[in-house]
């Protein structure tokens, strides 16, 4: 990185911390240190909400998916404006009736003690290990690409941002990711556009669109369903994005403390309502915007010489390998094709900019073949990667942009970019790290102490558990560096894993009035839970196939299915209800 | 500091109003996205 890279990272950086710390002014009390007062504007709510669910891995990953797999992944987000609809409906008013801070809190006002127990502890656990992973996975990418040390880049990452979240609570996170989504979104327009200047003359945005489209990566619907029926284990497609992230949003927008957290410091039902529904807006056009950037990217690379593998430190090791010359011959056989490929794409625009149907079939047959032959080299060199010798992860879609971004974009820009993947991680961690100390204070401290704390004694230990959640996290990061880029897919997983359970117990809690035996809504949520582990380890050992974002449906419907069930038998042998004390 | 704020959707009479034009949005999305596809696949 060049010197004016440093200072831009550094001043970028810099500049949110002391803009955190400015904003840190709040009432000595948990209302004020957790809900910033519950006084905030839908405006600073939306931007709370995206910063919240948008981390580093949004703006790394997803461009390198659409240059890998196209622009389909933008259907993982069709499900999100309907849940944020069906929020807006049951959950928001219930939370803002009862003035909860935690969304665990009304279950127990619902059902009892444990159950509330029982979600924020799998809330805790879920959130505790993926924030971790949070914390590592921009960190790798980082590391491996600037050659930094991933533990100081691990602290870094997870550590900075505690200043600000411990000093200001939920009023300084808020503050900080307006100002941190305002910094995101210039610096990826300026990407956006770079890129199209950089494309050679005579190839516009419209012709970019239109090659990137031939080759197949502008194909953003695919129903799900072939000859063969249903296709239950694609990862992205219009039915697995509208019922899988349904369910997947309901539940991390619902019931997941870190988003509900953010909507409680609104000042009013109208205000938390106007900012889930503003989401639901902008949520696909931004993740579309997003994905497009990896296409042009895609487009940028058919005219210049792009690495075969984009993960560099793993080309080292194969390059210190016994694949070293195959590997020197095939990166030259790759650019031979790239460079046939700059031979056929300006004939294949004019082709299509004269409506020349023939010529364009042509050319388009010959491009998909000199794209298949490039396709089937990268194949090669991910399978000497995930070989025993170099013993690598062969995914490197997340470091396909941010690799485009250090060897093309001009300097300063590099600078403000890299500082985006920081901003973008602290947005989400310090969020995420602010609602797991408001369930350890409000669910765990609060409900089983029998000491009775002044509310500055409260405000004051809250901030000792912040603390004690930054670092936890920072220690996940530390202790599961091994596992490699792989991670990356697993905070998702992790999060399916447990959303579904979370979420059958709130649809029981607020659809099924009838219910009101604590046990049976208990024990269906640990049933569901096992059940949800079993279906993910018998996918993971390839019993059968199934996409990950049908876990979630999965513990919906078993916590209601087993509910029902265990209601009824206790009915029946008519079991005392467990009173709690 | 706490403000009272009623709680009656904004431009709307209903909140029902903002619900649907949501849904529709996401409708047209998925519309614009197949047009999409079709033109550039």
């Amino acid at each position: 990185m060049n010197q004016l890279d440093w200072i831009v990272l550094i001043v970028t950086l810099s500049g949110i911390i002391a803009y955190g710390i400015y904003k840190s002014r709040t009432s000595h009390n948990l209302d004020g240190y957790f809900l910033s007062n519950r006084s905030l504007p839908w405006g600073l709510v939306l931007l709370s909400i995206m910063g919240t669910q948008a981390s580093a891995i949004t703006f790394l990953s997803a461009p390198g998916q659409a240059y890998t797999e196209g622009m389909g992944f933008v259907q993982y987000y069709f499900g999100l404006p309907i849940a944020m609809v069906v929020i807006c409906i049951f959950f928001v008013p219930v939370y803002k009736r009862l003035k909860v801070y935690t969304a665990y809190e009304y279950l127990e006002t619902r059902f009892d003690n444990k159950t509330r127990t029982l979600t924020s502890f799998l809330f805790l656990l879920q959130r505790g290990l993926s924030t971790g992973l949070s914390v590592l996975a921009p960190s790798i990418i980082l590391s491996s690409l600037l050659g930094w040390d991933i533990y100081w880049t691990n602290i870094f990452m997870g550590g900075l941002l505690i200043t600000y979240t411990i000093t200001g609570g939920a009023k300084a996170v808020a503050y900080t990711q307006q100002l941190q989504l305002i910094i995101i979104f210039t610096g990826m327009f300026l990407a956006a556009y770079m890129v199209i200047q950089m494309l050679p003359g005579g190839i516009g945005f419209i012709d970019a669109l239109k090659v990137s489209g031939k080759l197949g990566k502008l194909d953003v619907i695919s129903t799900g369903i072939t000859d063969k029926g249903v296709d239950w284990s694609g990862k992205y497609n219009l039915l697995t994005g509208i019922i899988g992230g349904f369910f997947l949003s309901l539940s991390y927008f619902g019931t997941d403390q870190s988003q509900v957290g953010r909507y409680l410091t609104a000042r009013s039902l109208k205000q938390s309502r106007m900012g889930l529904i503003m989401n639901g807006f902008v949520k696909i056009p931004m993740q579309f915007f997003i994905l497009l950037i990896g296409i042009l990217v895609f487009t940028f690379y058919q005219f210049n010489k792009a690495p075969v593998f984009f993960n560099a430190k793993l080309v080292k090791k194969i390059e210190n390998s016994s694949k070293r010359d195959s590997f020197y011959t095939l990166q030259e056989n790759y650019d031979a094709v790239t460079l046939q490929k700059q031979a056929v794409i300006p004939q294949l625009v004019t082709a299509m900019d004269a409506k020349d149907k023939p010529v364009v079939n042509e050319k388009t047959i010959e491009l998909r073949s000199l794209q298949n032959r490039a396709d089937s080299m990268r194949t090669k060199v991910k399978a000497w990667v995930s070989s025993k010798e170099i013993n690598g992860d062969s995914k490197d879609t997340d470091y396909i942009f941010l690799r485009f971004v250090v060897d093309h974009l001009p300097v300063g820009l590099v600078g403000l970019l890299i500082a985006i993947i920081f901003l973008a991680s602290w947005g989400s961690i310090a969020a995420a790290i602010n609602s797991l100390a408001s369930c350890t204070m409000v669910d765990f401290h609060r409900r089983f102490t029998k000491k009775n704390e002044t509310a500055e004694s409260e405000y004051r230990l809250s901030k000792w558990y912040t603390l004690g959640w930054g670092v936890f996290c920072i220690i996940v990061a530390m202790f599961t560096y091994d596992i490699g880029n792989s991670l990356i897919e697993a905070v998702n997983i992790l999060g399916s894993l447990f959303y579904g359970v979370i979420l059958g117990v709130f649809v029981v809690a607020l659809f099924m009035k009838r219910i009101k035996n604590g046990n049976a809504v208990f024990w269906a949520a640990v049933i569901a839970e096992l059940i949800v582990l079993t279906v993910y380890i018998l996918t993971k050992k390839g019993i059968f196939s199934m996409g990950f974002l049908w876990l979630n449906p999965i513990g919906v419907f078993g916590v209601i299915f087993f509910t029902l069930l265990l209601n009824q038998l206790w009915k029946k042998k008519k079991l005392p209800v467990v009173q709690e004390l | 500091m706490q403000e009272h704020d009623n709680d009656n959707a904004p431009l709307f009479k209903k909140w029902s109003y903002w619900y649907v034009l949501v849904i529709a949005f996401l409708v047209l999305l998925i519309i614009l996205f197949s047009l999409f596809t079709k033109k550039f696949a």
